[in-house]
């Protein structure tokens, strides 16, 4: 089921984006656009469909449009062309207020540099979305209370911003999208300011909430390895297009180009990769031979168990049907691909 | 090898024969002109006939004004209303304020001060009212007073919401920026001139006379700092679906508050210093107090009403200062009084004192505490006004301001309210009689030619005399308009020598060439001398911590202080005249010169110093070939603000006889010929302009030369 959709989406910066966009060379790279006309195409045809209740990554070197793209779904900056459509709803044909009851509802974002409100509590930071909404002193405290102890930060709630830690003020800046209650929460490389120890707590943490929250969430980084800890599903863009999309595995194990395969190449391999991935599919029906495993075993759990094996293993799926079979060469094959 | 070192000659060679080219040139303008003014007198004076007469015209609408005052539209619907208007509202800020007793005041500073800021700034602050009470200038003080509330009040009543919309929209913010610029230019003095035409002599026109002045920090600040509000926020607020009007309230102005703070000391400091200066046009208060013994001689009078209003100064501006330095912090906890910094702690006589102190404070707490507990029950809402939470979070004002209210009706009512005579710390005599002592002794010391007379003389002999001679009558105009232009064209090339032209011809036109010429000399040689002290002292604060930090609260001290006061210590010395306009310019003026030096030498990037250090450079050589360049730009600023503090310093001299187009427009006043009064303004006011444009382009030339941003 999906819940966001975007529809032939550009975004070109300059005096005149609309006349660039008619008269765009589909060949040209953005650099010889820049040169010819002045232009900064940043967001290059992207179309999209994200579900409800996915992660979904957008992954990038900085300058190809991710933090663009993420804020042309709530236009934060407004498309040159294209549609977003949020639940049925059109958002670029929204009014101004349609538009601002979308973004106080159903859409909120977390930022990368936190953007949280110098000059306000952490608890009035928390319940900003909900005074912003109209919503009464007494209740939205309580709210911001609450989800202040859902991102373990409960004993803060007076104290201001910059007597934080990095790690604290986007646990702030976290709780602040979640007070909202929002189906969709667009979160602009939010852990990139962090040290890495902090970072993959905070990551962790995101996976945790997310596993009773089911927020629609858009993650955007430009750390590889923290898009396949987080993505079901990676969108990898480059000079504003995406150049491929998949899960994790599928991008790891397929690289469409060298500009993706740059990104694979300092994956642990041997634990993204399955054994649906590497199998040679089998067709039809087929009677397991030597051992079974589970189709999404990874790599790393297969080596102890062709070793132990005859040298063949059959892959099924959820049913038990064999969809695949394994041999000696072909896991260490994919194994020596990974170093 | 060769060929590069021929290849770099070759600019080098060029560069110093363009110098020559233009060497030759302006020597060979000027021996033209010189010659031709002998032969064509026109060129050498500037002729009478070309005079506008514009202050026939001006006389001519200044009687149109009085006959028409309570018949034409204008007044009847404009300016009468505005004036009615302002007069009421002074009328009741002053009555309000000369109605609660001394004792009140004095305490009601004390509290707000040691809320804001703690026991220090208070005991200051109070201690500034108290001896305003001492001098026997009490009512003058709190005349002054409700003149500067006010007019703060209309100010930024105007300024702030101003300042806002220029934030909010690019157009309005390009419209008022050169109004503003060119409104920072103009002495004060000559906000005085105009409003007498339309409003006549009276309070009111002093009032707005200072809103006018004072405004335009007020405008700027605001809109700076909502213009500085980081993007980050302002996406934040915007990503949650914030109104333009909630991010304006919830988001920009708290964070654009220090800024606007900032912007509320400068408006008051300005308004302090024209609210004194428009005693002359009968504002009545300090000034008035100042004006008048100025001009009976009464020199210790006039000293203790200057010291009035540098207290004044100083209790203004530590009060509204402290204001912008209030930080967050998230705890507030009351820590008791603390008189003095940590350092003394362990002190014994400290520890006593404040535990004194500090006993006196938790009985005060514990009296409102028990205040509160009584009246609370009274009130049983739950939210809002009034209620409990209310209440309780509002205690800390709410209780001062009721004890305050009844022991001021008390003191009403016992009729102890005015400043009691018996407290009365008379200065003046003492003064008068060192005035006198030093009028007799130091003159002429012994004789021996060193003194204060011999000094004056001195200057005016063999300085003053000379140069303005040198200026009108022996330099032909057209030689000192040549040498403006030339320089402007230097500066800012032919679009700003054209303007320079322009505006310095007018000041001819209007018939003030050889006044203006007499106010340019003494502007130039009080710029020289503060350059000559202020230069070195800022490149000695420069490279010494010590002689910084001794220097930094004399410095401030000075910025405090409004510019008319300056004159009577002066003249103390001095007497009447244009000498001691000089030595109050060199005093008032010196400051920014010493300042931007200063943080101009100390803004050097580190590592150009280690670099110059590495290659074996001489303290000199660093100084001459590393600090100064780079902090060049900084003292080019430095300059174009002092040259403008001295010219407004020689100008407001002019009440106290400096001649020149100070003393012109001072005599349009006292001869009722307001036409020649705005003349001279004009003069001013064009001359301001000339000097201001091309000292500023020199700046900015010398930060683009230097690629150094100021």
């Amino acid at each position: 089921m999906s819940k966001v959709k975007l529809h032939n989406i550009w975004k070109i910066f300059g005096p005149n984006p609309k006349y660039v966009l008619e008269s765009i060379d589909p060949e040209a790279t953005p650099s010889e656009i820049m040169a010819e006309t002045g232009h900064v195409v940043a967001v290059r045809d992207v179309t999209l469909d994200i579900g409800k209740g996915e992660i979904f990554v957008v992954m990038g070197l900085s300058g190809s449009g991710k933090s663009t793209l993420v804020r042309c779904l709530s236009r934060l900056i407004e498309p040159t062309s294209g549609q977003v459509i949020i639940d049925d709803a059109d958002v670029t044909a929204m009014d101004e207020a349609e538009l601002r009851n979308l973004r106080r509802h159903t859409v909120s974002m977390v930022f990368q540099r936190f953007g949280l409100f110098p000059h306000r509590r952490i608890i009035d930071n928390v319940g900003y979305g909900l005074e912003v909404q109209g919503v009464k002193a007494r209740d939205r405290r309580t709210k911001a209370h609450d989800m202040l102890g859902l991102v373990g930060l409960r004993g803060w709630e007076n104290h201001y911003p910059h007597e934080l830690s990095g790690g604290m003020q986007q646990r702030v800046g976290l709780a602040r999208a979640l007070a909202v209650d929002p189906e969709i929460m667009l979160c602009d490389e939010p852990f990139s300011a962090l040290d890495p120890l902090i970072r993959r707590d905070m990551q962790d943490e995101l996976l945790n909430l997310q596993q009773s929250l089911h927020k629609t969430i858009i993650f955007i980084t430009h750390d590889f390895l923290e898009a396949i800890k987080l993505g079901e599903r990676i969108a990898i863009m480059k000079d504003g297009e995406i150049v491929q999309i998949g899960t994790a595995q599928q991008i790891v194990a397929h690289p469409v180009d060298d500009y993706v395969l740059k990104f694979t190449e300092d994956v642990p391999r041997a634990k993204v990769l399955t054994a649906e991935t590497i199998m040679n599919p089998v067709e039809g029906q087929a009677r397991p031979s030597g051992d079974t495993v589970p189709f999404d075993t990874t790599l790393e759990k297969l080596i102890p168990r062709i070793s132990a094996s005859n040298g063949l293993l059959s892959v099924v799926d959820e049913q038990g049907t064999v969809i695949g079979v394994l041999d000696r060469q072909t896991v260490l094959v994919a194994l020596g691909e990974a170093t | 090898m060769a060929q590069a070192s021929a290849a770099g000659q070759v600019p080098e060679q060029r560069r110093d024969r363009k110098i020559f080219v233009w060497i030759a040139f302006v020597g060979a303008a000027v021996a033209l002109l010189l010659l031709a003014s002998q032969a064509i007198s026109a060129l050498d004076t500037f002729s009478e006939s070309w005079n506008l007469g514009l202050h026939e015209e001006l006389n001519e609408l200044k009687r149109w004004v009085v006959v028409n005052r309570n018949s034409h539209p204008l007044f009847v619907f404009f300016f009468e209303p505005l004036s009615s208007f302002i007069d009421f509202f002074l009328r009741r800020v002053e009555a309000f304020i000369l109605w609660v007793p001394w004792l009140i005041v004095v305490l009601a500073v004390f509290l707000f001060a040691e809320r804001l800021r703690g026991l220090a700034l208070a005991l200051i602050v109070t201690a500034c009212l108290f001896f305003m009470g001492l001098f026997g200038l009490w009512e003058e003080s709190m005349q002054t007073l409700a003149l500067m509330v006010t007019a703060v009040l209309f100010a930024l009543a105007v300024g702030i919401p101003l300042g806002i919309w220029s934030a909010q929209n690019d157009r309005v913010e390009q419209f008022l920026r050169p109004i503003l610029d060119a409104m920072q230019t103009m002495p004060a003095f000559v906000y005085l001139i105009p409003v007498l035409l339309f409003f006549g002599v009276a309070r009111v026109p002093s009032i707005i006379a200072t809103v006018i002045y004072a405004i335009p920090p007020a405008i700027r600040m605001t809109s700076l700092g909502l213009r500085s509000v980081s993007e980050d926020v302002l996406e934040a607020a915007t990503a949650f679906g914030a109104t333009d009007r909630q991010i304006l309230r919830q988001v920009k102005l708290p964070l654009a508050m220090p800024m606007i703070t900032v912007g509320i000391n400068q408006t008051i400091m300005m308004a302090l210093s024209i609210v004194v200066i428009a005693a002359l046009i009968g504002a009545g208060g300090l000034g008035d107090v100042v004006l008048k013994s100025l001009r009976r001689l009464q020199v210790g009078q006039a000293l203790e009403a200057g010291l009035a209003i540098v207290l004044m100064a100083i209790l203004l501006d530590r009060l509204s200062a402290a204001l912008v330095q209030g930080e967050r912090y998230s705890q507030p906890q009351y820590q008791g009084f603390r008189l003095f910094s940590e350092k003394q702690r362990g002190n014994r006589v400290v520890e006593w004192i404040e535990r004194r102190i500090n006993r006196l404070y938790v009985l005060f707490r514990a009296a409102s505490d028990w205040l509160t507990e009584r009246v609370r029950p009274a009130f049983r809402r739950k939210e809002g006004f009034l209620s409990d939470r209310w209440l309780n979070n509002h205690a800390h004002w709410l209780i001062p301001v009721l004890v305050l209210t009844v022991l001021a009706i008390l003191l009403r009512l016992v009729g102890m309210h005015s400043f009691s005579n018996l407290l009365r710390l008379d200065i003046s005599q003492p003064v008068d009689s060192l005035v006198q002592w030093m009028q007799v002794n130091l003159y002429n010391i012994g004789d021996s030619g060193i003194g204060t007379g011999p000094l004056r003389d001195f200057l005016i002999i063999y300085v003053f005399q000379p140069l303005e001679a040198f200026l009108t009558e022996q330099l032909p105009w057209t030689v000192v308009l040549f040498v403006f232009v030339f320089i402007a064209y230097l500066a800012g090339g032919w679009r700003l020598a054209l303007s320079i032209f322009v505006l310095t011809v007018l000041i001819g036109l209007l018939g003030m060439w050889s006044f203006a010429m007499d106010t340019l000399g003494q502007t130039l040689v009080a710029v020289v001398i503060c350059l000559v002290i202020g230069i070195p002292l800022g490149i000695w604060a420069a490279h010494n911590d010590r002689v910084d930090q001794a220097i930094r609260p004399i410095l401030d001290f000075l910025q405090t202080i409004p510019i008319f006061v300056y004159l009577v210590p002066v003249i103390m010395l001095l007497g009447t005249g244009s000498v001691a306009g000089l030595i109050a310019a060199i005093l008032y003026a010196v400051v920014p010169v010493v300042r931007l030096t200063n943080s101009g030498i100390r803004g050097v990037d580190k590592s150009c110093l280690e670099s110059a250090e590495s290659f074996g450079c001489t303290r000199w050589q660093t100084l001459t070939t590393v600090e100064l360049p780079l902090a060049f730009p900084s003292i080019m600023l430095g300059i174009n603000q002092t040259t403008m503090m001295v010219l407004a310093m020689v100008i407001i001299a002019g009440l106290v006889g400096a001649t020149g187009l100070g003393l012109e427009v001072y005599q349009g006043f006292a001869n009722d010929n307001l036409g020649r009064s705005v003349e001279a303004g004009l003069a001013i006011v064009l001359m301001a302009i000339v000097i201001d444009r091309i000292t500023q382009q020199l700046a900015a030339k010398a930060a683009a030369a230097a690629n150094v941003e100021v």
